[in-house]
């Protein structure tokens, strides 16, 4: 059976360390940046953003929202402008997939996302003399003039399909499939599973009132599902300008 | 047929216009993009054996468990073991990062002499001539490790002076420490018990103490609740991490800290809200609520909410006696769910000690914050692995980096419980790095090693017959056949563990309410980051996203 995955972050839960990230980051071998970097050519396919409710005094308040790819379902923007089928969604995991080898980093991707979770890489990838033996073994780097994103550390899912394969079993163990950021954080904000089975936590988790998706109406199905308690938070969602979430008061 | 230069010409234009409209100059560009982004230069990841390592992180006093992934050799992830009964599996974001550390631009690896090279030998010799000329100082960033001992031994039999630089959860706990004459090690913050939670600025949600600990019970108890289990009530200026995820924010203004304690402590007082009432503090509600920005309304409800759910655990951003002395009058000394003292480990714990002034040389340890200023007129002989910058030591000492060193993990700072672990060295260092304890035992061999110490302190725990192991599974001490299968498993990743015990009284009354006192803004992951640089990742991602402010000095 396929799977569909996908994950609940909780905002109430998130206190902005930016662990998630760092794992990420590390995980997936993202290169070290030249110290003119901004927040517009870096890479960070995990990105927390802060947002306040815009009060004044002791009623102002502030949350996290942790952005990265939201791997969307359906009419997924990245897809259907890629002119090189760079960008692909893996029909057995829901996994939109991003082929470096065939980009020619043209970026309409990055255009058509209304998220701003693509990253173009606008250098050679580089790494202090010494630092590139603490490489991941398990992930590839990427090549300059090419589009990045989170993948769901797909270097993570393979090794639990080997293992699965290994047991002799068709699918895999879901306690070996769980992604860096999914794992760093550590107040267990992030709930991530299968949204094909019904039993598992986080296709239970969607079904909660304070659940909610960004940017929901352009219909693109997205597969992160963010929850809060606060009705400010789940009103920023809709309530943003352009319909994105970077546009309210990134700080 | 004869050939014109015009004919020539024509041909050329028509075969330079002609070679656009086939697929070879677009193949060629392509190809020339290919290649040039795959350069043979171009870093990849090294292939090798893959294995897992438990250890713990060392890089702050907190000692979280740690998962090292290894490849070739060499570490290539780190992620957080469950093991650690305080941390539970969870890390600051610095410590995902660590392991690039020991590549880090400035990392250091000769011996320098007023920013010249120079050599150990040289090194040594200065040092020896000045133990011989007048009295030490040896200055210690994290006391009660073996390599604390081996400095203090060091410090003792040369006549000299072994002190310790406390980090801000540390110095949070001195006043009490002074009221009550337990030292500060032996106190700690009952946090797992605690129902309220007051921080007058401590960064609780942004890694103070033990990363992990207090971010586990407010997730558990508290996040998302309009009526949490346990409540957090944040006492800070602005707005950080900590106070927007509190119960209740109250905002204050700089510095009026100690005012705010004090009227607090006099509502409790006068409004019979406590049983056992200290010295009336000297504060008036109507000055304190024109200093602190607060309505004398506001100032009752929060001595109200302070006492309406016990119990009630006040603590300070730094050494703060006014704040402390809440604690004193709120009944939680010596009480589940307050502070509480630690029961004695079962091997000696080296204390600090005073010596002659002037002295003639101080040796500082690597564990010690790179702010620290040495007293002057002394020559200072400096351990660090990471240069900071702005160095003011007369000899600067490489010194093994992240996970390059043998060291063992006593009892953190502010942890209600005794644990112990052992980080093991998991990279051959190089031959130019030393440790300040290895550079005394060098010059004075009759000392003892720090693995000797940590050999010692396992047979402590085995022969104490009390805790357990806490490993992929728990086990208890009294099970395990000898010392050395005990100091076995907590070389390869054990914590071992104190048996819970209720708390031990605490005998403290305050005579007069204590003065005045700056609060200092605390540190937490950013700011006071042990180490003087950031990993370069961390430091990347921060700068990147504009999530936090890094130092300066950590943006290389």
């Amino acid at each position: 059976m396929s799977a569909r995955y996908g994950m609940v972050i909780d905002l109430d839960r998130c206190t902005g360390c930016g662990a998630c990230m760092v794992a990420c980051a590390v995980e997936n071998n993202v290169p070290t940046s030249p110290a003119r970097v901004t927040d517009r050519t870096g890479l960070t396919p995990m990105l927390v953003h802060k947002v306040s409710n815009g009060l004044e005094g002791s009623g102002h308040r502030e949350v996290f929202i942790p952005v990265a790819c939201m791997h969307c379902a359906h009419e997924t923007p990245c897809v259907s402008v890629c002119p090189q089928q760079a960008v692909e969604v893996d029909q057995e995991t829901g996994i939109v997939m991003q082929i470096p080898q065939r980009c020619l980093g043209c970026r309409y991707c990055m255009t058509a996302c209304p998220y701003h979770a693509r990253y173009f890489n606008w250098w050679d990838p580089s790494w202090p003399p010494g630092m590139e033996k603490t490489l991941n073994p398990g992930v590839a780097t990427r090549m300059r003039g090419v589009v990045e994103k989170c993948n769901l550390c797909h270097a993570r899912l393979h090794t639990a399909m080997e293992r699965a394969a290994a047991a002799g079993k068709k699918e895999i163990d879901m306690a070996d499939y769980v992604p860096a950021c999914v794992e760093a954080c550590p107040t267990n904000a992030i709930l991530f599973g299968n949204l094909a089975n019904p039993n598992d936590p986080v296709s239970q988790a969607v079904h909660s009132p304070d659940t909610f998706r960004l940017l929901a109406r352009l219909g693109t199905e997205p597969k992160t599902y963010y929850k809060s308690h606060q009705a400010w938070v789940r009103a920023l969602a809709e309530r943003s300008p352009n319909g994105h979430v970077t546009e309210a008061q990134h700080v | 047929m004869k050939v014109s230069r015009r004919d020539l010409l024509l041909g050329t234009a028509g075969l330079t216009a002609g070679v656009f409209f086939t697929p070879v100059p677009w193949k060629v560009l392509d190809d020339v993009s290919i290649w040039t982004q795959n350069w043979p230069w171009i870093p990849q990841p090294a292939h090798g054996p893959v294995t897992t390592k438990l250890s713990s992180c060392t890089l702050c006093a907190s000692g979280c468990s740690i998962r090292v992934r290894m490849a070739a050799g060499f570490p290539v992830g780190i992620s957080g073991a469950a093991s650690h009964p305080l941390t539970q599996g969870a890390l600051c974001p610095l410590g995902f990062a660590a392991h690039q550390l020991n590549w880090h631009p400035a990392r250091l690896r000769e011996v320098r002499h007023h920013g010249r090279s120079a050599s150990w030998e040289e090194a040594s010799a200065a040092f020896e001539k000045a133990c011989a000329e007048g009295p030490v100082a040896v200055i210690d960033g994290r006391s009660g490790r073996a390599a604390s001992a081996v400095l203090q031994a060091f410090a003792t039999k040369h006549n000299g002076s072994y002190e310790v630089v406390l980090n801000t959860e540390e110095k949070s706990l001195s006043p009490c420490a002074q009221w009550t004459g337990v030292p500060v090690n032996s106190l700690g913050y009952d946090l797992e018990n605690a129902r309220t939670v007051v921080s007058f600025g401590a960064p609780l949600l942004d890694g103070w103490g033990v990363p992990g600990r207090f971010t586990h019970l407010w997730s558990e108890r508290a996040a998302g609740k309009t009526d949490p289990q346990l409540r957090l009530i944040q006492i800070e200026p602005s707005l950080s991490r900590t106070a927007t995820n509190a119960w209740r924010w109250v905002p204050i203004c700089q510095g009026t800290e100690a005012l705010l304690a004090a009227s607090l402590a006099k509502i409790l007082i006068e409004e019979h809200l406590v049983s056992s009432p200290g010295p009336l503090p000297p504060a008036s509600l109507t000055e304190a609520a024109t200093q602190t920005g607060l309505t004398p309304t506001a100032i009752r409800d929060l001595a109200y909410a302070m006492v309406e759910r016990r119990p009630t655990l006040v603590i300070g951003a730094d050494e703060n006696p006014a704040v402390a002395a809440l604690n004193v009058l709120l009944g939680s000394l010596g009480v589940s769910g307050g502070i509480v003292k630690k029961p004695a480990t079962p091997f000696a714990m080296p204390q600090t000690s005073a010596g002659r002034t002037p002295r003639r040389a101080v040796l500082v340890d690597s564990t010690v914050p790179w702010e620290y200023i040495a007293p002057s007129g002394a020559e200072v002989f400096r351990f660090a692995a990471w240069d900071g910058g702005g160095n003011r030591a007369d000899w600067l000492l490489p010194a093994p980096g992240f996970l390059e060193e043998l060291t063992d993990l006593p009892t953190p700072p502010t942890s209600a419980v005794a644990v112990y672990g052992i980080a093991p060295s998991l990279l051959i260092p190089s031959a130019q790095l030393k440790t300040a304890a290895e550079f005394a035992q060098q010059i004075d061999s009759t000392l003892p090693t720090v693995d000797q110490t940590i050999h010692a302190r396992c047979e402590g725990i085995f022969h104490a017959h009390r805790g357990s192991v806490n490993s992929e599974k728990k086990f208890p001490v009294a099970g395990f056949e000898s010392a050395a299968k005990l100091e076995e498993a907590l070389r390869t990743g054990g914590i071992w563990l104190e048996d819970s015990s209720s708390a031990a009284a605490l005998k403290c009354s305050l005579k007069e309410w204590p003065t005045d006192s700056p609060t200092r803004v605390s540190g937490n992951w950013a700011n006071a980051w042990a180490a003087p640089v950031m990993p370069t990742l961390a430091a990347k991602l921060y700068r990147e996203s504009s999530l936090r402010e890094t130092p300066q000095r950590s943006q290389s």
